[in-house]
């Protein structure tokens, strides 16, 4: 794809209208293109002024007084993660963790992160992703390397809004073109495609994504091997996969 | 005589509010990601009609809608602090926000249960435009004649797409055509519309 193609995909990205792997290849683009993404606030700027079509609507008074006590009672960056309490339904094909075991897991986590932010506040990977995992309603979940991944680890954080994040160790290191790509499994659907990441030299990994609307109805993750510009199903084994924490 | 020249400093006025506002509301994020209650809530009553008329036309549901208005005010909350005014105007960034989660919760309850047909759609209710400061209104009107100026085949797939949510792909399916097609409209609608709002916009000043 030419730069012409991306700077004619945007009209449309400010509508939020392309179709996934063009929305993926023009975010990529973005990413590196100034002038694209001056050009990107420019057309949502004219998209925003179709929020003006309608009519003007008065809401309840009490969306009001909810925002405000829920802005004065807020939360801690300390607070603990809920989990629902009736979970959904189980993927039988994945293992699960005890509510206990799952606690500290996450109090590890949690301390784990806290202490590496107050270590080095330039680490902005890791604060985004401690924001994400404190925002109230964000679910997260863990995943283990398996067979070709064995040692790799993740953890997983969304809103939801589908606002994710992913955080990996221990990858093993990847050839040139190829690349370790995210999926979401959702009962009844085939695997929904993420986005894709190198590892850096140490093994680390990091992603951010918007998840698919369809991928927020209880999904698990798996990461397969792909080609460095993705694929849209698994061609390859898993090399991690997530665990279902009751 | 008289009557012309409040004409003429009302059509100034009015002409110098985008930047008044925009500038107002910069100000407005930078106290609430200092944790302002006050500036959240003036922001709120700012815009909360405006953004409450986008959710109802997407989500067509009272306590849908409400909800959606009450997580977009606790995002603003939130991450006011990542707003860049360098990247553009607030209240873009706030309507973006809006419609993102509105999207988000349509399609959610589209997977749960089948969508409203329109012809069971809520009676919307007609709110005044004294609800609704003057340079809303005003810049209302512009949208709506821009709009109105789009043939139908360019401006069917950018409603479908802003007002829905529905990709390039969706929208061909929807409409039966060519998803090349829909996209050249698309394009063609969204330049053929700022450029209609460009040229009012410049024809409004002196």
């Amino acid at each position: 794809m030419v730069h012409e193609d991306y700077k004619e995909m945007i009209p449309a990205r400010a509508l939020t209208a392309l179709d996934a792997a063009e929305a993926r290849a023009l975010d990529d683009h973005l990413e590196n293109c100034a002038d694209c993404r001056r050009e990107l606030a420019e057309w949502e700027a004219t998209a925003a002024s179709l929020a003006l079509t309608p009519n003007p609507m008065e809401p309840s008074a009490a969306v009001r007084e909810r925002i405000l006590e829920e802005v004065r009672n807020d939360v801690s960056a300390a607070e603990v993660i809920s989990f629902p309490a009736t979970p959904r339904s189980v993927w039988s094909s994945f293992g699960s963790l005890g509510a206990m075991a799952a606690v500290v897991l996450l109090a590890a986590l949690l301390v784990s992160l806290v202490v590496i932010w107050k270590q080095n506040e330039t680490m902005k990977p890791v604060r985004e992703f401690a924001q994400l995992v404190t925002t109230p309603g964000a679910k997260v979940s863990e995943l283990k390397g398996i067979e070709l991944g064995s040692g790799a680890t993740a953890s997983f954080v969304y809103d939801k809004t589908g606002h994710a994040m992913l955080m990996a160790n221990k990858l093993p290191s990847l050839p040139e073109g190829k690349a370790y790509q995210l999926w979401y499994i959702v009962a009844n659907k085939p695997p929904m495609p993420g986005k894709t990441f190198r590892p850096d030299d140490a093994g680390k990994g990091i992603l951010k994504d918007q998840m698919p609307a369809g991928a927020l109805d209880s999904p698990k993750f798996a990461i397969t091997v792909e080609a460095e510009s993705g694929a849209q199903a698994p061609t390859m084994p898993m090399y991690l996969r997530s665990f279902e924490i009751d | 005589m008289y009557e012309i020249r409040v004409y003429l400093l009302t059509r100034i006025f009015l002409r110098l509010q985008p930047e008044l506002a925009q500038d107002n509301d910069v100000q407005l994020l930078k106290a609430i990601a200092a944790r302002d209650e006050a500036a959240l809530a003036q922001l709120y009553d700012r815009y909360r009609v405006i953004l409450f008329g986008l959710l109802m036309r997407i989500l067509n549901n009272r306590e849908e809608a409400e909800d959606v208005l009450q997580e977009v005010f606790l995002q603003v909350w939130r991450k006011a602090a990542d707003f860049d005014e360098n990247r553009g105007r607030p209240f873009t960034w706030l309507v973006t926000l809006g419609r993102s989660r509105a999207i988000d919760r349509l399609r959610t309850l589209a997977a749960r249960e089948r969508v409203a047909e329109a012809g069971a759609r809520e009676v919307i209710e007609e709110t005044s435009d004294a609800a609704t400061d003057a340079f809303k209104s005003e810049q209302r009107g512009l949208v709506s004649d821009a709009l109105a100026k789009l043939p139908d085949e360019q401006k069917g797939p950018i409603m479908l797409a802003y007002f829905e949510g529905l990709s390039q792909s969706e929208i061909a399916s929807r409409l039966g055509a060519p998803l090349g097609t829909v996209k050249t409209r698309m394009r063609t609608g969204m330049i053929r519309l700022r450029e209609l709002l460009a040229g009012q916009g410049e024809s409004f000043g002196f």
